[in-house]
C-alpha cells in the first residue's frame, strides 16, 4: 500500500510529466490540475510583470512563464513572490540576442512589486545635519526608505517602462543607452524615475551603507552639485534617519 | 446589531447572514457605498505584508465589516510537512486584522519542495485523517485559533481511498477539534464529477461542526465541472445550500465570485438572495 507521501510524489511527478503514472481516476482529469497550477503561475507573473507582458505580447509571454517554471518552480504558498528569478532567468535565457534588456525591465517591474507593499516610514529633516558638528558629517550614514530600490540597466528598460504606461506606446530609440533610476513607493503611490547617474551613485553606495564622505566621493560630488543633491535626498523623503557611524562600521 | 470594540471596529462572531469576498476591483465601492452583508471575507496570502493598497483597503474595510480570512496556501495535509514561514505570516496576519473565522482546505499543495499553488486532492485514508488532523491541531496551536477546514472540489478520486469524502472529513475534525467550512458549490460539482451523492455528503457531516458556508458558479468543460468561482450560484447549488441549511440550520454564508468579477451590487444582490434562504430557516428554528 502506497504511502501518503508517495501517493503524492507520483501524484506531483503526474502533474509534470502527462506520461507519468498516478493512481487516480479519472487520469485524464489530471490535466485539470496541471492547467490550474500553469495558469495560476502564469497570472501571478503577469500581475507582477504587466509591461513586460505587454511588451512581448500573451504568446510569449505564455513561453517564457512556461521556460520559467520548468527552471524556476514555486516554492511557496504565496504566489507573490514567484517572480523573484524572473530577471535572471531572463538574462540566461535572452543571452547574447537582441532582447536581453527584458531582464532589466522585469528588474524594474520586480523592484515595484517589492516597494509596493512596503511601508514608507517618516522621513528625516534636513534640520538634523544641524546637530552635528561640522567635522562629523562625513561620518554621518543615511538610511534610505525600506520602500525604494534602485536599478541600473546597460539599454534604455526605465525610458521603455515608462512609454508603456500609455496604451499606444512609441518605440523607445535603444540607442539612448544605458539608464539607472530609482522605484520607490511614496504617499501610497509607486514611483518610478530615471536619476541622473551622480545622483544614483550617491544613493546606491549610501544604500549600501557608506557615510556621506565616501558616497560623496563614488559620486564625484562637492560644492553645489553636493549641495543640489542633498537638497533632493532630503526633500523628496529618501532619508529615514541619520545617525553617525561608529568605529566598528564597515564602509566601503 | 453588530457589537464595536472602542476603536469602533466591529466584535464577535459573525452573524449568521451573508457576506461577500473583499475583491480588489471593489475596494473604493465597498467603503463609499458601504453594503449592508454580513461580513467581508479575504484571502489570507494577500495580506503578509507591511503594505501596499491591498493591506490599506482591507484595514479600512475592517472597520465597517466583520472578517472572515480565507487561506489558500498552507498545504495542511502536504505529507512532506507544514510551511513554517507561511503559518508565521498567517499568524501576523490574524494578529494584524482580528478575523473573527479563519479557515483553510483539507488538500495537500507541496512535494519534493515544490508547490503547485492548487488544492490538491487527499486520497480519503486512515494515513491521510491522521496527517491532516495533526497538522491542523499544529496549525491551531500555532495560530491561536480554531480553523474551518473547507472541503475542495475534485475531479479525480484516489484509487486507495477507503472513506468517503464525508467520513474523511467528519474523522478529521473530530481527531482535530476544527470545525468544517462546507462549500456547497463544492459538493455539487464534486459529486457530479466523481458520481457521489451529494445529499449523503451532507447527510454524513456531523451536526454542530460546520461554522460556515461558502456558495460559488462553476462552468462546465465538457463532461468535467470545475469550480472557477466565475459566474452566479446556479440553482442546483441553490437547492442544495437549502438542504444544507435545514440540516445544519443558519450559518455565515460567503458568495464566492473569484474570476470574471461582477459589479459590486451583483454580488451584494447574490448575498442578499442567500440572506433570504437564511431568513426562511430563521423563521422555522426561531
Amino acid at each position: 500500500m502506497a504511502s501518503l507521501r508517495e501517493l503524492q510524489r507520483s501524484f506531483a511527478a503526474a502533474l509534470r510529466d502527462p506520461g507519468a503514472h498516478c493512481a487516480v481516476e479519472p487520469a485524464a482529469n489530471l490535466e485539470v490540475y496541471r492547467n490550474t497550477a500553469r495558469v495560476n503561475f502564469r497570472l501571478a507573473l503577469a500581475q507582477t510583470f504587466p509591461v513586460l507582458l505587454k511588451r512581448v505580447g500573451a504568446e510569449y509571454f505564455q513561453q517564457l512563464a512556461h521556460h520559467y517554471r520548468a527552471r524556476f518552480p514555486s516554492r511557496s504558498g504565496d504566489l507573490h513572490w514567484v517572480g523573484r528569478d524572473f530577471a535572471a532567468f531572463l538574462d540566461a535565457h535572452l543571452a547574447g540576442g537582441e532582447y536581453v534588456w527584458l531582464a532589466d525591465l522585469a528588474r524594474i517591474e520586480w523592484a515595484r512589486n517589492e516597494v509596493s507593499v512596503a511601508t514608507e516610514v517618516p522621513a528625516a529633516d534636513a534640520a538634523v545635519l544641524a546637530t552635528f558638528a561640522p567635522e562629523q558629517l562625513e561620518r554621518l550614514v543615511f538610511s534610505l526608505q525600506p520602500a525604494l530600490r534602485l536599478v541600473s540597466s546597460s539599454y534604455p528598460a526605465f525610458s521603455v517602462w515608462l512609454a508603456n504606461q500609455a496604451d499606444n506606446a512609441s518605440p523607445v530609440d535603444q540607442s539612448i543607452g544605458s539608464e539607472v533610476g530609482m522605484i520607490r513607493q511614496h504617499a501610497n503611490v509607486v514611483e518610478v524615475m530615471i536619476l541622473p547617474p551622480d545622483l544614483f551613485s550617491y544613493l546606491s553606495a549610501t544604500a549600501e551603507g557608506a557615510t556621506l564622505g565616501v558616497a560623496m566621493s563614488a559620486a564625484n560630488l562637492e560644492g553645489p552639485r553636493l549641495s543640489e543633491i542633498l537638497r533632493f535626498v532630503f526633500t523628496s523623503g529618501l532619508v529615514s534617519s541619520v545617525a553617525l557611524a561608529d568605529a566598528n562600521t564597515h564602509r566601503p | 446589531m453588530t457589537r464595536l470594540d472602542p476603536r469602533g471596529v466591529p466584535l464577535g462572531p459573525i452573524p449568521a447572514r451573508a457576506g461577500i469576498g473583499l475583491r480588489s476591483v471593489h475596494h473604493d465601492a465597498l467603503l463609499t457605498e458601504r453594503p449592508a452583508v454580513g461580513f467581508i471575507e479575504a484571502h489570507t496570502e494577500n495580506y503578509f505584508h507591511e503594505g501596499g493598497a491591498a493591506v490599506r483597503a482591507l484595514t479600512r474595510a475592517r472597520t465597517n465589516y466583520p472578517l472572515s480570512l480565507h487561506g489558500v496556501g498552507m498545504g495542511l495535509g502536504s505529507a512532506d510537512g507544514l510551511d513554517r514561514e507561511h503559518l508565521a505570516r498567517v499568524r501576523q496576519a490574524i494578529r494584524r486584522f482580528e478575523p473573527a473565522l479563519v479557515s483553510e482546505h483539507a488538500c495537500w499543495g507541496h512535494a519534493g519542495g515544490e508547490h503547485f499553488n492548487d488544492l490538491l486532492p487527499l486520497p480519503y485514508t486512515d494515513e491521510a485523517v491522521e496527517l491532516l488532523a495533526r497538522q491542523v491541531r499544529e496549525a491551531q496551536d500555532f495560530l491561536g485559533v480554531r480553523l474551518l477546514i473547507e472541503n475542495v472540489s475534485a475531479y479525480v478520486a484516489f484509487t486507495h481511498s477507503r472513506l468517503t469524502e464525508w467520513e474523511f472529513l467528519a474523522a478529521v475534525a473530530r481527531e482535530s477539534g476544527c470545525g468544517l467550512l462546507l462549500d456547497v458549490n463544492n459538493v455539487y460539482v464534486s459529486a457530479q464529477n466523481l458520481k457521489v451523492d451529494a445529499h449523503a455528503f451532507l447527510a454524513g457531516l456531523p451536526l454542530n461542526t460546520v461554522g460556515e458556508i461558502h456558495l460559488a458558479g462553476h462552468a462546465r468543460q465538457g463532461e468535467v465541472l470545475i469550480d472557477d468561482h466565475g459566474s452566479e450560484v446556479c440553482a442546483a447549488v441553490w437547492e442544495l445550500f437549502a438542504h444544507a441549511l435545514a440540516r445544519f440550520g443558519p450559518l455565515p454564508t460567503l458568495i464566492e465570485w473569484d474570476t470574471d468579477i461582477p459589479p459590486l451590487a451583483t454580488l451584494v444582490a447574490e448575498a442578499a438572495r442567500a440572506d433570504r434562504f437564511l431568513g426562511e430557516v430563521r423563521g422555522i428554528t426561531a
